[in-house]
């Protein structure tokens, strides 16, 4: 059925646009100091329980229900605490292992996403259960009329889906055009290089985490305006899948990650719904995908060159 | 430059020490210490222990803890009360992390001692089925409040030649058997939805639930339209809700705990599908309307409803009184059953004698012949050691609670 | 526990200058480290309580109220009182080598025992009156303490410190392995030891942990003095010597753990569980400390190993209707495995590195996924598969605990048996692979690729090999796993199953045999003597991997070659003035 087919599209968009958010961060951390950054999921989580503290503590009751006021808020506050934790991590976690060989700084982000995780659910009141998120934008559907049905797209949905897109595009521009945007470029392809031509790394790859868990944090707090609850686990699973998109993109490629996170998006809802198995083998096929893409084309959609990796 | 910030940081800390103005969590009037019970009590005889094995850590941990809670209520009261005379009564949970070996190290700890009077638990029927055969070594009862899984008291072969496994297994909590059909025979015969959707979240509790649902549903003449999985970690449903919606089901039938309960009957209205969603006890819960539930969905609970029942009402004061920091959750009424069961059954045996490890084949007995006024109603065991409190409350969605609906507790007959 | 491993060639007697603010106490170095021992005793005869604990007194008659033999001290106190005992003797006596060093591991022991005890106390206490004055009373054991441990430090590094002592030539072989053999023992009754200090946890004994914690502080400063003097590399280097004779030694000493005061059922059952992990961190030590390809989902063959052995266990949820005998089930599991190895390590062929790593957890999350489903019948989905009968043997199950002549065996023993002789198989099929052409190739990949293309290794087939040998190991465990357990669940094989293989074999040392037994036994002993900080248990894991890789990405036993190639590149020479890091070999404690 035709509407079936563009909810489906619809729905995997709108999974696409968030998980393409959560990817920009691994491809800039990634194309910059080769870290698969396993936390960067969990700042995403944080982000949204930082939304919510802001909501629950901090803000005035007058405006909690006045959604143009309290959302500009919720996102400052999510992406403030999601960048508070990158620096922190990358200073005191990242930082000291910079000339470690490779393992050293991927089970440190192993154990830095435990330790978020449990840090939240031990010490965040409540936190050992789902809890209500505010649902600070538009609520409600916008049902599409297409022929033999409608297809319903949430507002909010809507909301991610923009959001992704122009904050790509303003990453994007920002990445290619301003100075700071030349120097992580020039680190991530030669770090000492570049350090000769005046750029200081540290900064660089400090600025590189805030912006990718700045990008995290605002999704962290949409996906709980749009879902209207928000859980401790839920960095995990949509860190693996950003990290997948970030791969089928090409890594360090901005547009590849978001076109990645609706590639993984889309492969999700329809394959729930077309392939064997069903939604009960959704999760299957994204990694099915995921090792397909890696064996025969590691360099993603928008990958340049193959870089070649030990 | 580091040992000398350690040696100064260790000068700081011991002067701070010495310093610090000197606060004490002293309790005042504890002469004889050692004891755990203040009070009028006679411990002269020493402590006896109720165990524990539930999740503590990790993403159960909502449910292992205010299962934690509950029974700590339990016991504490039954210290205020003496009721054990002699003993006082004492509280030991482990942790299992909902994971089946843990559950066994935890199980093997518990059994290994002494004064182990019961064990209550564990939430998973996975991890009950290595906590059963250990405890049963050492003949120390077991009353789990939650685990529903049909096999845990029948056999694996439940349906044609059910079969007890292990005679100290106990629980309070119905099973799937009873509380699947029981929905069903409420959704299509008095609500008459024809045409229903069922979901799970591929866990234990949730998955048989929906079968045998969607069994017994069949066989009241509706049409299962639908037969999806959601994932353990998965946030946004809409995947599967357009699945679904594309059926036109009346009804959605899902086998599974609030925290996704939910949201997904929020999405389902986001998605258009303005149709009542039903689950089994684990979506009772208060944060289930905050989390997205909408007014008209449907839960089944065991039990009558709690305004019908005294001690329903206690124990949710009790538990407040407390100010615990974790909800007491979905299963908190029935641990606080499943303990007291323990209790009476450890009180009634010795009352003439002292404990030793030969009296827990009398405490067995003695659970098995429980007939006691609980939380979640009357409570007493069959030959399985299955509840037989098979009666069942249907409650809807009214305003941001759960209310029973009038004239639906009944039992299942099939 | 702090020591720093030097390098040989280091002149044994060459005192280094202390350096900064120190070194203006240096004159008084000597009053110092006898003032701090000093302290150490008296702080072991004081009082550390001030009250009774509202959950009960404080072991070791520490609290005021049961200060009634003050001199028959015991447990933390004794420690305490050796420790300053010793402290007083070395600052006196100047013939030992390596007095510096052997003086700053009393001092961290001393400042570990009084800092566990008196933070214990402290926070149980609800506020420091605890361990200072409360009511009239006093108790300043845990400050005196403290602050002698501190002098001690402070003594121990203003008078320099020297390098290792180092032991003298090889004694004759026999006398080596009649010490080997008395040293062995130790070892066993120290294992034990730590397995039972404290006592059960339960409410009965609720300081269980505090003892615990209190007694590994003691024993990490006694184990790095005994290091700072020598005697551990000179009982490495005995054992090197006759390998042969230890490994024989150490199965036995590890066979006769039953009879020890750890042989009690829990302990058995935990062994056990420690067992199955360590033997399938071994084979995960081939694929990630050989050949180095990181593997993020490795636990997925622990568990077709026990999915496949479950099959045919005659449990009523089984698939098939086949019993088989355990040995032969074993094969079978670990074939099974080993065909799942090499279809997951067949990508390795293209793929390298970090993405490895990657398409490794997605085969790991896709088995847990399926098995979830029940796919094809197998794995009895969400319901598992419970009721897998004990493994037989002779008429008797091994669950069972059993009397040999006059000797009781617990129950959990006969498991202990079979899963120490499990280990022992696959740390010696480890160990000559290692060793062998094979191994070779494996460490030549790892150290660059291309280069051991170069030279002529065939990478391709020899990298399939290592997660094929790894996974067949695993499934082996796997099989030994389904029958302890007796439930085979998807739950059981999750990514933070995988992780904590990894952080096993990462904390024992990648590429050492011993290593990554030593890192599942630290790994699951740990939560289990520590049951009373469950809520805190996975966040203290993960800051435990952030500070491992900070501080000691080595692991405890570094590998020779590993070692190299983990320390920091451009690291500024250590403090106190080893030459970087150096290929020497430390012992397993």
């Amino acid at each position: 059925m035709l509407s079936t087919l563009l909810s489906q599209i619809v729905n995997g968009l709108v999974t696409g646009a968030l998980i393409g958010l959560i990817a920009l961060g691994y491809t800039m951390v990634y194309g910059i100091i080769q870290l698969i950054n396993f936390a960067h999921g969990e700042i995403f989580m944080v982000g949204s329980y930082g939304g919510l503290a802001m909501f629950t503590y901090l803000m005035p009751t007058a405006i909690q229900n006045q959604w143009y006021f309290a959302l500009p808020l919720l996102l400052i506050a999510g992406a403030a605490v999601s960048v508070a934790v990158a620096v922190l991590m990358e200073r005191f976690a990242y930082r000291p292992l910079r000339n470690a060989p490779r393992l050293a700084p991927l089970i440190t982000a192993l154990g830095v996403s435990v330790a978020l995780q449990e840090a939240v659910r031990v010490f965040y009141p409540g936190a050992t259960a789902a809890l209500p998120f505010p649902k600070a934008f538009v609520e409600g559907t916008w049902e599409i009329p297409v022929p033999g049905g409608t297809v319903p797209l949430r507002w909010t949905g809507l909301l991610i889906i923009v959001t992704a897109l122009v904050l790509t595009f303003a990453l994007n521009t920002f990445v290619n055009n301003s100075r700071m945007g030349r120097a992580m470029r020039a680190t991530s392809q030669d770090r000492d290089v570049a350090r000769l031509m005046g750029i200081d790394p540290d900064r660089v790859i400090v600025l590189t985490f805030v912006l990718g868990a700045a990008l995290a944090g605002v999704a962290g707090v949409l996906n709980g305006v749009d879902l209207g609850f928000t859980n401790i686990d839920l960095g995990f699973q949509n860190g693996i899948f950003a990290f997948t998109a970030a791969v089928l993109g090409g890594i360090g490629s901005i547009k590849g990650a978001v076109a990645g996170g609706f590639a993984i998006g889309l492969v999700k809802a329809l394959g729930g719904q077309y392939l064997p198995g069903g939604t009960a083998y959704d999760y299957v096929w994204i990694f099915v995908v995921l090792i397909a893409v890696l064996v025969f084309r590691p360099q993603g959609f928008f990958g340049e060159t193959e870089r070649v990796r030990a | 430059m580091t040992r000398r910030r350690t040696i100064i940081t260790a000068a700081i800390l011991a002067g701070t020490l010495g310093l610090t103005a000197c606060g004490t969590n002293r309790e005042e009037g504890e002469g004889e210490g050692g004891g755990t019970t203040a009070g009028a009590c006679d411990t002269s005889k020493g402590t006896l222990i109720i165990g524990m094995v539930a999740p503590l850590s990790g993403g159960l941990s909502a449910l292992g803890l205010g299962m934690r809670n509950s029974a700590q209520l339990a016991v504490d009261q039954a210290n205020e009360a003496c009721k054990v005379p002699g003993y006082a009564l004492a509280f030991q949970p482990e942790d299992d992390q909902a994971n089946p070996q843990i559950a066994s190290q935890a199980a093997t700890k518990l059994a290994s001692d002494e004064n182990i009077v019961g064990v209550v638990g564990t939430l998973n029927s996975s991890t009950s089925q290595t906590v059963q055969p250990i405890l049963n070594q050492e003949g120390i009862v077991q009353v789990s409040p939650a685990n529903t899984g049909p096999a845990l008291t029948m056999g694996e072969n439940f349906a044609t030649a059910p079969e007890r496994p292990f005679d100290n297994y106990f629980r309070v909590s119905t099973t799937d058997l009873v509380q699947g059909p029981f929905a069903a025979n409420y959704l299509v015969e008095k609500s008459g939805k024809k045409a229903i959707a069922v979901i799970d979240d591929g866990k234990t509790y949730g998955a048989n639930l929906a079968e045998q649902f969607a069994q017994q549903a069949t066989k009241k003449g509706a049409q299962i339209v639908a037969r999806e999985k959601v994932g353990e970690r998965d946030t946004d449903f809409s995947g599967v809700i357009t699945t679904i919606r594309a059926l036109n089901p009346d009804a959605v039938y899902y086998g599974g705990e609030y925290p996704v309960a939910g949201p997904l009957s929020a999405q389902l209205a986001a998605a258009g599908l303005n149709i009542p969603l039903m689950g089994g006890d684990g979506i009772v819960d208060s944060t289930y309307v905050s989390l997205g539930g909408r007014p008209g969905d449907l839960a089944t609970s065991v039990g009558a409803p709690a305004e019908s029942l005294p001690s329903a009402k206690q124990f949710l004061d009790d538990y407040a009184a407390q100010n615990y920091t974790e909800e007491y959750s979905t299963y908190g009424a029935l641990t606080y059953d499943a303990t007291n069961v323990v209790i009476e059954a450890v009180a009634k045996v010795l009352a003439n004698g002292d404990y030793s490890a030969d009296k827990r084949a009398e405490i067995v007995a003695a659970v098995a012949d429980t007939n006691l006024q609980g939380a979640s109603g009357e409570i007493a065991f069959d030959e399985f050691g299955d509840t037989t409190n098979k009666v069942l409350t249907v409650y809807e969605v009214k305003g941001d609670s759960f209310a029973p609906v009038e004239g639906s507790t009944g039992a299942f007959e099939g | 526990m702090t020591a720093i491993e030097k390098d040989p060639v280091v002149e044994p007697a060459a005192v280094e200058a202390p350096r900064g603010r120190l070194a203006g106490l240096a004159p008084y170095a000597t009053a110092l480290r006898a003032a701090g021992g000093l302290l150490t005793v008296v702080g072991a005869y004081l009082p550390w309580a001030t009250f009774v604990l509202n959950d009960g007194p404080y072991p070791e008659k520490a609290t005021l109220e049961f200060f009634t033999a003050p001199l028959g001290v015991s447990g933390f106190r004794l420690h305490l009182l050796v420790f300053g005992i010793a402290a007083i003797v070395l600052a006196f006596v100047p013939a030992v080598p390596a007095r510096g060093r052997i003086l700053r591991a009393l001092g961290w022991g001393v400042v570990a025992v009084s800092v566990v005890n008196g933070m214990y106390i402290t926070t149980q206490g609800g506020g420091f009156g605890a361990i200072t004055a409360a009511d009239g009373a006093v108790a300043f054991g845990a400050i005196v303490a403290l602050i002698g441990g501190a002098v001690l430090l402070v003594g121990a590094f203003a008078g320099g410190l020297e390098g290792h002592a180092r032991w003298g030539r090889p004694l004759g072989r026999f006398v080596e392995w009649a010490l080997l053999l008395v040293i062995y023992a130790l070892l066993l009754l120290l294992v034990a030891a730590v397995l039972t200090s404290g006592g059960q946890g339960s409410v009965a004994n609720p300081y269980s942990g505090a003892v615990f914690l209190s007694f590994l502080g003691a024993l990490g400063g006694l184990l790095a003095a005994l290091h700072s003097a020598g005697v551990v590399t000179w009982v490495t280097g005995m054992s090197e010597r006759h390998r042969a004779y230890s490994a024989i030694v150490l199965l036995a000493v590890a066979l006769l753990l039953p009879l020890t005061a750890a042989g009690t059922q829990y302990w058995m059952t935990v062994a056990a569980n420690i067992g199955v992990y360590a033997a399938t961190a071994i084979g995960l030590n081939i694929v990630v400390g050989l050949a180095g390809l990181l593997d993020l989902g490795y636990v997925a063959f622990l568990g077709i190993g026990a999915v496949v052995a479950a099959n045919f266990s005659g449990a009523t949820a089984a698939r098939f209707d086949i019993v088989l005998p355990f040995p032969l089930v074993m094969v079978i599991s670990a074939v099974v495995a080993g065909i799942f190895g090499a279809i997951v390590g067949s990508p390795t062929l293209r793929v390298r590195g970090d993405y490895l790593a990657i398409v490794t957890l997605a085969f790991g999350e896709i088995f847990v996924r399926s098995s979830q489903n029940n796919i094809g019948g197998l794995t009895g989905g969400s319901n598992a598969i419970p009721g897998i009968p004990p493994v037989t043997a002779f008429g008797q199950p091994f669950n069972e605990s059993l009397t040999i002549g006059s000797v009781e065996l617990p129950a959990g023993a006969l498991y202990y048996f079979l899963i120490v002789v499990i280990v022992a198989a696959v740390m010696a099929v480890f160990g000559n692979l290692k060793n062998s052409r094979l191994g070779r190739a494996w460490i030549a990949i790892r150290e660059d690729e291309d280069a051991a293309r170069a030279m002529g290794i065939r990478t391709g087939p020899v990298k399939i090999l290592a997660f094929m040998i790894g996974a067949t190991l695993a499934g082996l465990a796997g099989a030994f796993f389904a029958h302890k357990t007796g439930t085979v669940s998807y739950e059981s094989f999750r990514f933070l199953e995988s992780v904590t293989l990894l952080a096993a074999v990462i904390l024992g040392g990648m590429g050492t045999i011993p290593g990554a037994v030593l890192g599942a036994s630290i790994l699951f002993v740990l939560p289990e003597k520590l049951r009373e900080f469950a809520d805190y248990r996975l966040l203290i894991f993960g800051i435990a991997l952030v500070l491992i890789m900070r501080f000691r990405p080595q692991g405890l036993v570094p590998d020779a070659h590993r070692r190299a190639e983990l320390a920091p590149q451009s690291e500024p020479p250590p403090p106190d003035g080893s030459t970087g890091p150096a290929a020497a070999k430390v012992a397993a404690s």
